[in-house]
């Protein structure tokens, strides 16, 4: 089982990425965006890491978009392969046309505009720990495949632009009609409160991830390899004081590991 | 030096954000943050410590000073000289990153002068243009080629262009080894036809230089030119051979068919000895007179939310505090940062920046012995054990007496708490400081800032599994306070927030103390006796314990008694806003249930004298009591209101 860790020029989070890959089970390589697209076919699964790929010009993720090597994987996701794009992955398989899976870019992943009380309390980056809702039902989607549908993450976002927007009409509907909606942020009791700091970036429906409609290809804005180790939690989080134990962010790579071996 | 870059900090100075240039003020803050959250989150690396502080004295002169960590091997690191092999061998100069262009030309020169506002325009020419998209390719490209010279077994030497641009880095590269070196500028890459003068000391950022054996040349040009294709990922953007080592003496530059400088190479890196006059400041200060507050609870309520005290959310939030998933304790939790940045390993490293401009102005040496001890104490808090300090030495003009007294009075300072506060398990060998950097001609007309030598500790705990943090754990557990209150308010919270004067009694720094405290809570912490701790610095006593509680996630008060907090020895008749606000140094001790004998027991043995000064509470309450009189009761909720917006309104 190889999964390929794609690196863009500015991407800056694909050797953790490569460390949790490999924490559960599965091969791994860092993958060049120059080197040959061709090879790509010989992977199993894919992870698009985080960072400024290309410097978010023009807009976060469209230059990355372009690049031969996801020409390829527009093919290898149709083929059903996993592929999990993580904040810039995420704005990336926007771009591509990849989320919400319509072919087109049907949505933006704008910035970041913290509301409450119907005022405007701060814009833009912001890094801080939330907690998700798995809303989608188990098995619908490759990176949350072994996760019950209700399912609490508490995981790290790190973001300037995870704001998610369209002027599509009724695509919010369908992504919930066809339960395209992965995680949403909600309080750690599991309420999605449509304001800031629960809704921590303004985001539509506090949508805070989304795969497409065969469900192979996730796209999320928080950093389940920043959530990998309990070592790496908050302190106020119990789990924290078992250093060895697992943390919340694994059963994202374990969810693709056991996605790829139903598949196969 | 070869090594990966794996956490930053930024301690900052700004000035008064409600004075006469609070506009100024505010917008320079927020710029500097930009600045710094939109090149260190690219680069992706984490910022774990930092520290801000507002006064008058930075109204015209911000100190933006920041700290980086990096990790490699011992027996990896890579100098930045010309290997001994490289005469003979007739190594390789090879310029890999930016083109050059015309920014940052003279920009040292620039940093060393008094600012003045009519030079604004004439300055803006002297700032570097930083391209942290850049620079994030280039250290992945320079991990390849210290790979390819790991795998070889050659020696190279490699080094960043900084102040003084390529002239600086060449000659002291080649100097560094004992030779000569021939420079061709037609090689260089450059952004445009520039003169030979601009391109050897223009400070264009994102420029590395490495010196190499010539069959090592096509396979590094390959590693940056096509591997990693920096041509196409930045327009200009390279490697290329510009010049040779010799075994001569000589630094020789040709532009153009032409001989441009042709100089001994010890010339250009010798430095020369100024001789300075030093001069005592007169700084007549005198403690105030001052009536006790009727009402401590506005007092408390007035500090907690002061920019120099409140919460860093606003700022930090802006980070990322989690790149590169090493991050155990992030800003905000403790009083220090904490990574595990080797995976498999279970040891962390801390850090923690501290410097008080308000200690420095009335002694510029306690500033610097207590900077030392406060950065020390911050990363002890965790329980990481102070390995080693580097400085960042801020001061006026150093051809002015007063200012090169108050240079010599810091380093004095700083070297003494260094030394007096060794080593844990190394009795009198001086915790080293191992790098370092100075800034002058920090002033404008107006006057220079604060004495500021700003202290970044490094810390290394065994186990990241036993660190801990500051926030209140338990309702019934006991609190503790080690370090004696003193009549020490000069420069303090209280004196400048409530009354706004200075004062005199500057806290200062008893080394044996200091030393037993610092080993103590290390200690307990790693016997696993502690829930929680947090050093007492900036607001005393009182605003430390209430951060406790008001640290996320802030589910619990606590109830102390002041009078068991005046300790042996201590004046019975001390008043009571001198026991809240005090800046002596100490710490204060959450208490594992059962661990109280035990926790007793290392203390004392370290010649302290522990003060058992209340319990935490489910109540979210802040009460503090002197015997049975109740000084102040806080709801917990107000005066985190309180301490939570104080910065986003002091920079906004």
């Amino acid at each position: 089982m190889k999964i390929a860790v794609m690196q863009f020029p500015g991407t800056n989070c694909e050797h953790e990425t490569l460390v949790a890959v490999k924490a559960v089970g599965m091969d791994g390589e860092i993958f060049r965006w120059n080197r040959s697209e061709g090879e790509l076919s010989g992977f199993d699964g894919f992870f698009i890491p985080g960072g400024f790929s290309y410097q978010d010009r023009i807009r976060a993720g469209v230059i990355a978009s372009k690049e031969p090597v996801m020409q390829a994987l527009l093919e290898e996701a149709a083929k059903g392969k996993p592929i999990v794009g993580i904040c810039n992955g995420f704005q990336i398989l926007v771009e591509s046309g990849l989320l919400p899976g319509t072919g087109k870019i049907d949505m933006a992943l704008a910035q970041n505009v913290m509301v409450s009380k119907g005022k405007i309390v701060r814009r833009g980056y912001y890094c801080d720990w939330v907690n998700l809702r798995h809303d989608a039902p188990s098995k619908r989607c490759s990176g949350s495949f072994i996760m019950e549908q209700g399912s609490l993450l508490k995981i790290p976002i790190a973001h300037g632009e995870g704001n998610l927007v369209t002027t599509t009409p009724k695509l919010i509907e369908r992504l919930n009609e066809q339960e395209q909606v992965v995680f949403r942020y909600c309080d750690r009791n599991g309420r999605v409160i449509n304001e800031f700091p629960v809704n921590v970036n303004g985001s539509t429906q506090s949508i805070a991830a989304i795969c497409n409609p065969e469900g192979n290809v996730l796209g999320m804005m928080p950093h389940p390899e920043r959530s990998f180790f309990a070592w790496q939690l908050p302190s106020f989080d119990p789990r924290k004081q078992r250093p060895d134990a697992a943390g919340p962010g694994r059963r994202i790579f374990e969810s693709v590991k056991r996605y790829i071996e139903v598949s196969a | 030096m070869g090594a990966t870059v794996v956490a930053t900090a930024d301690p900052l100075r700004f000035g008064d954000p409600f004075g006469p240039k609070a506009n100024k003020v505010r917008w320079v803050a927020e710029g500097v943050v930009d600045g710094i959250w939109q090149y260190g989150n690219a680069l992706g690396v984490p910022n774990m410590a930092g520290d801000i502080v507002f006064n008058e004295s930075f109204d015209d002169n911000c100190l933006v000073n920041v700290v980086s960590l990096g990790i490699v091997r011992r027996d990896q690191i890579i100098r930045s000289r010309a290997p001994p092999a490289a005469g003979e061998g007739g190594y390789d100069v090879i310029l890999i990153g930016k083109p050059t262009d015309s920014s940052g030309l003279g920009g040292v020169t620039f940093a060393s002068e008094a600012l003045r506002e009519e030079d604004e325009e004439t300055n803006r020419g002297a700032v570097q243009i930083p391209d942290p998209f850049l620079k994030n390719v280039l250290f992945k490209a320079n991990d390849d080629l210290f790979r390819l010279v790991r795998e070889e077994g050659i020696e190279i030497g490699f080094k960043d262009l900084g102040g003084g641009g390529f002239t600086c880095a060449t000659s002291e590269m080649g100097a560094a080894g004992g030779f000569g070196m021939e420079i061709n500028l037609d090689d260089l890459h450059k952004a445009d036809d520039f003169p030979p003068e601009v391109l050897s000391i223009a400070e264009t950022q994102e420029r590395f230089l490495i010196v190499s054996p010539p069959e090592l040349r096509e396979r590094i040009l390959k590693i940056y030119n096509e591997h990693w294709d920096l041509p196409n990922v930045y327009e200009g953007a390279r490697a290329s051979v510009v010049g040779k080592i010799n075994t001569g003496d000589r630094f020789t530059v040709s532009h153009k068919g032409e001989i441009v400088c042709d100089v001994p190479i010890q010339h250009l890196t010798g430095g020369i000895r100024y001789q300075r006059e030093e001069k005592a400041r007169v700084i007549e200060l005198t403690e105030p007179d001052i009536p006790e507050p009727a009402d401590y609870n506005q007092v408390l309520l007035k500090i907690l939310k002061s920019p120099n005290i409140a919460s860093r959310e606003h700022v930090y939030r802006y980070y990322d505090t989690e790149v590169m998933g090493n991050t155990v304790i992030r800003p905000g939790e403790a009083d220090a940062g904490l990574i595990a940045p080797v995976r498999g390993e279970n040891f962390g490293v801390a850090l923690a920046v501290d410097s008080n401009p308000f200690y420095g102005r009335i002694s510029p040496y306690w500033g610097g012995a207590t900077a030392v001890a406060e950065a020390m104490r911050n990363v002890a808090a965790i329980g990481a054990v102070p390995s080693t300090v580097t400085d960042c030495l801020n001061y006026g003009n150093p051809e002015k007496p007063e200012a090169f007294w108050e240079f010599r009075e810091g380093v004095k300072g700083l070297s003494q708490a260094c030394k007096d506060l060794w080593l844990k398990g190394h009795m009198g060998q001086a915790v080293p400081i191992v790098s370092g950097n100075v800034s002058f001609y920090n002033e404008s007309p107006q006057g220079s800032v604060d004495p500021s030598p700003v202290i970044a500790c490094v810390g290394i705990i065994k186990d990241i599994g036993k660190a801990i943090t500051q926030e209140l754990k338990a309702a019934g557990d006991k609190l503790f306070l080690i370090g004696p209150r003193f009549d020490e308010l000069g420069g303090s919270e209280y004196y400048k927030t409530i009354f706004n004067v200075t004062g005199a009694n500057v806290p200062i720094v008893r080394f044996d103390l200091e030393r037993n405290m610092i080993y103590a809570v290390i200690d307990a912490i790693d016997e696993g006796l502690l829930a929680a701790a947090h050093d007492i610095s900036n607001g005393g006593l009182a605003a430390t314990v209430s951060e406790m509680a008001l640290t996320r996630p802030a589910k619990l008060g606590f109830e102390i008694d002041l009078e068991k907090a005046l300790g042996i020895g201590a004046s019975a008749s001390m008043r009571t806003d001198k026991i809240l606000f005090s800046e002596s140094s100490g710490f204060v001790l959450e208490a594992k249930p059962g661990k109280e004998e035990r926790l007793l027991e290392i203390l004392r043995g370290y010649c302290l004298d522990p003060m058992e000064i209340g319990i935490v509470t489910k109540k979210r309450r802040i009460v503090m009591k002197r015997a049975s009189e109740t000084v102040a009761d806080i709801d917990l909720d107000e005066a985190r209101a309180a301490w939570t917006s104080g910065l986003a309104e002091a920079m906004r």
